[in-house]
């Protein structure tokens, strides 16, 4: 299917952090079409759809209801049609612990979410710019945590 | 050395029960010979009066038959002719018994011999001239020939008989001579061999008596050893055991007895016995162990649980030897410990440990949660805030703009006491990996996250080449991070800092600050700046949680980010030291183990 815009999925329990995310994509004057869900079951209902869209970055809150993100990253991986997804983990916090784990299920890039609306911009733009074929090449451990 | 003595002790007591013996011998075999000796001369003083008396019998029966027949001649009477003849008889007789007598003398067998012929021929002679008589002839020149004759061989015999009969008074006599030496010599020999035989009884005598008093002070000391083991049994509570293997005998000592709670000796040492008294969960174990200790010199304590008759349970701990006897049989040798206070202490003492530690692990999931779930609600504060301060700050008034960013202000405050307070419970917590790592690597990556402030600042960082240590690498690089982040903050407003590292090796010894340092050498890493220094006084206070000498206004700091270096510092099992003067610079001192 040809789209001449960037498809991006937020998923994140976080009324708030929608918002926030919504807002930054509409204020970046970028053609992206953003579409969110509450919860990883949610989330993975949708993806599990024969004739869903598949996004070009799927951002992804580890602590949800339902589903975890984490649960939600495996299951992508384990799937076939899912599994090319760039994933963008987007969490409050960036514990050793959650950035390993995340880094060896698959994930693509890790973003702990900024607490300064201009940053958020920054990152979201940066974000969706990213050559996810280049970016997934040279991944390791110490660019996997985007830092600002 | 005892073994020694005592065996030389008993090497010379057979000395001399081997010397009295062969005394005792000699003595016996001397005394023997003198009696014979006397014998037999007694017997040759004999012999030789019977061999005189016979001669001198000869020559009586002789001088009969002379008379005999000289009566013979004068009165014709064949009367004297019967005389004559008994004499003849006589003399044969005396002759054999005379044979008898000298058999061992040659010499006077010859004598003998010549007598006997002399004899011979004086009866011849006799029988001659009896025809003489007979026919009346005795008038004749003949008979006076013979007659003659016969006196002739008459006087011989007498000569003859002389002649032996002094050879055997002289025989007589040399025998008594040697007979009175042996015996003038007898009593002094017989004196003298009792003198050494009293001797050496006396000797004996001395050494047994004296041995006798080892063997008495050494069993003296044996009881007071014996005793003092068996206090030291009951105080330590422990008891020794000895497995004769191939008789298989016990021996338990009385406090053995104690530990399985029974009356010493009370019932008999064998292996079943001891086994009722072993924890049925523990039997198994007991006698593998129990046979692992018979082929294997030394092994490790076994651990076992016994149950007394009165229930109650106890942990003993035994350890075995093996080794072979004098009589080359396999001897074990245990001893046996009730280590139920020790066990019990300890069960106690990992109990505690172990709420302690899940004490420490929920305080320090406590704090990570608290410092974690507060980013989230804070985190919104600030977004919101800056999507304020962004669209809707020109719709404040002054006052609430000034309270916008007393709001700002607050919100930025408690999200650096939030992240510091996360770091410090990171650094809390028990998975830190050692990896050896190059420090100054390290270095590097901390001084990257602090390029904004070092250019803003404009400071000026020299750094010594430092070494590649075994550390928690991550702990090590937030150490550099906060040390150098200290110095730029405390830095003095008007002049630009200038953050100095100098690293050298040391020995502990030759560091009055390390004078309680276990480890012999350290890596000493000093950062020295010129900020705004501190008084000396709160050295120590500065690395405590949440203590700042400085106000908030004027300086950012949380109060935990020098805990954190303390408390890494501490994980490396090193030291770190403050050193201030106010207005000129503060030292930083730390020192890591080398490895």
């Amino acid at each position: 299917m040809q789209k001449d815009y960037i498809y991006i999925i937020l998923a994140d329990d976080d009324e708030d952090d929608i918002l926030f995310f919504t807002d930054a994509f509409d204020e970046l004057k970028i053609n992206t079409k953003v579409n969110s869900f509450k919860d990883g079951e949610e989330l993975m209902n949708y993806l599990n759809k024969d004739n869903a869209l598949m996004p070009n970055v799927l951002f992804l809150d580890l602590n949800m209801p339902k589903k975890t993100g984490i649960e939600c990253l495996a299951e992508i991986k384990a799937s076939q049609k899912m599994s090319d997804i760039a994933i963008a983990i987007y969490s409050t916090s960036a514990s050793d612990d959650d950035i390993e784990k995340t880094f060896v299920l698959g994930a693509n890039i890790y973003i702990k979410k900024p607490s300064d609306f201009k940053k958020l911009k920054k990152v979201l733009s940066e974000v969706v710019a990213i050559n996810w074929q280049y970016h997934t090449n040279a991944l390791n451990k110490d660019n996997f945590l985007l830092r600002l | 050395m005892i073994m020694n003595n005592w065996f030389k002790s008993t090497l010379f007591l057979k000395i001399i029960l081997l010397l009295s013996l062969f005394v005792i011998l000699v003595i016996g075999g001397l005394t023997f010979r003198h009696i014979s000796n006397l014998t037999s001369s007694t017997e040759v003083v004999v012999k030789t009066y019977k061999v005189n008396l016979e001669l001198e019998q000869i020559i009586s029966y002789l001088r009969d038959a002379e008379s005999g027949y000289r009566n013979y001649i004068v009165t014709k009477d064949t009367f004297y002719i019967e005389s004559y003849l008994n004499a003849h008889k006589k003399v044969n007789n005396s002759f054999l018994n005379l044979r008898n007598l000298i058999k061992v003398n040659s010499e006077q067998q010859e004598n003998l011999k010549i007598l006997n012929k002399l004899t011979d021929s004086l009866f011849s002679s006799f029988a001659e001239s009896k025809v003489f008589v007979k026919n009346d002839e005795t008038n004749t020149e003949t008979f006076k020939t013979l007659f003659f004759k016969e006196k002739v061989i008459i006087d011989s015999i007498r000569r003859q008989s002389m002649v032996m009969f002094q050879l055997e008074n002289k025989l007589l006599n040399e025998r008594q001579k040697e007979f009175q030496s042996d015996l003038k010599f007898t009593p002094l020999f017989f004196y003298v061999v009792l003198l050494i035989m009293l001797l050496l009884i006396i000797i004996a005598y001395t050494k047994i008596s004296n041995d006798l008093k080892n063997i008495k002070a050494k069993n003296d000391q044996l009881l007071i050893f014996k005793e003092s083991t068996n206090q030291s049994e009951i105080i330590g509570k422990h008891g020794n055991w000895v497995w004769h293997i191939d008789s298989d005998k016990y021996v338990y000592s009385d406090n053995l007895y104690r530990l399985l709670g029974e009356e010493p000796q009370s019932f008999e040492a064998t292996f079943d016995n001891f086994l009722k008294f072993v924890h049925p969960d523990d039997v198994d174990k007991f006698a593998e162990e129990l046979d692992k200790m018979i082929d294997e010199e030394e092994l490790p304590f076994t651990n076992y649980r016994i149950i007394q008759k009165n229930g109650s349970i106890k942990y003993l701990k035994a350890f075995a030897k093996s080794f072979y006897g004098d009589d080359g049989q396999k001897i074990l040798l245990g001893n046996t410990s009730d280590v139920t206070d020790e066990i019990e202490n300890i069960l106690t003492l990992e109990e505690q440990n172990l709420e302690l530690e899940q004490n420490n692990k929920e305080l320090s999931a406590f704090n990570y949660a608290a410092s974690h779930d507060l980013q989230e609600p804070l985190r919104k504060i600030l977004t919101f805030i800056s999507r304020l301060e962004e669209k809707e700050s020109d719709k404040f008034s002054d006052t609430g703009q000034q309270y916008l960013e007393h709001i700002k202000a607050a919100a930025s405050r408690m999200r650096l006491l939030i992240d510091d307070l996360l770091q410090f419970s990171r650094t809390n917590k028990p998975d830190k990996e050692f990896v050896n790592a190059d420090l100054n690597e390290l270095f590097e990556n901390a001084k990257q996250d602090l390029t904004e402030i070092i250019s803003e600042k404009k400071a000026q960082i020299k750094i010594a080449t430092l070494p590649k240590a075994t550390v928690i690498d991550f702990q090590i690089q937030q150490l550099f991070l906060n040390l150098l982040s200290n110095s730029l903050k405390y830095s003095k407003e008007e002049t630009a800092p200038i953050i100095k590292i100098y690293y050298s090796k040391v020995e502990a010894d030759k560091e009055p600050s390390l004078y309680k340092a276990p480890q012999s050498h350290y890596h000493k890493i000093t950062f020295t700046d010129n900020g705004i220094g501190f008084d000396q006084k709160y050295a120590k206070k500065i690395f405590d949680l949440f203590n700042r000498l400085h106000n908030k206004q004027d300086y950012s700091g949380t109060g935990i980010g020098l805990s954190i270096c303390k408390k890494i510092i501490q994980n490396h099992k090193g030291f770190i030291f403050a050193n201030g003067e106010i207005n000129v610079g503060s030292v930083f001192t730390i020192y890591l183990p080398v490895n």
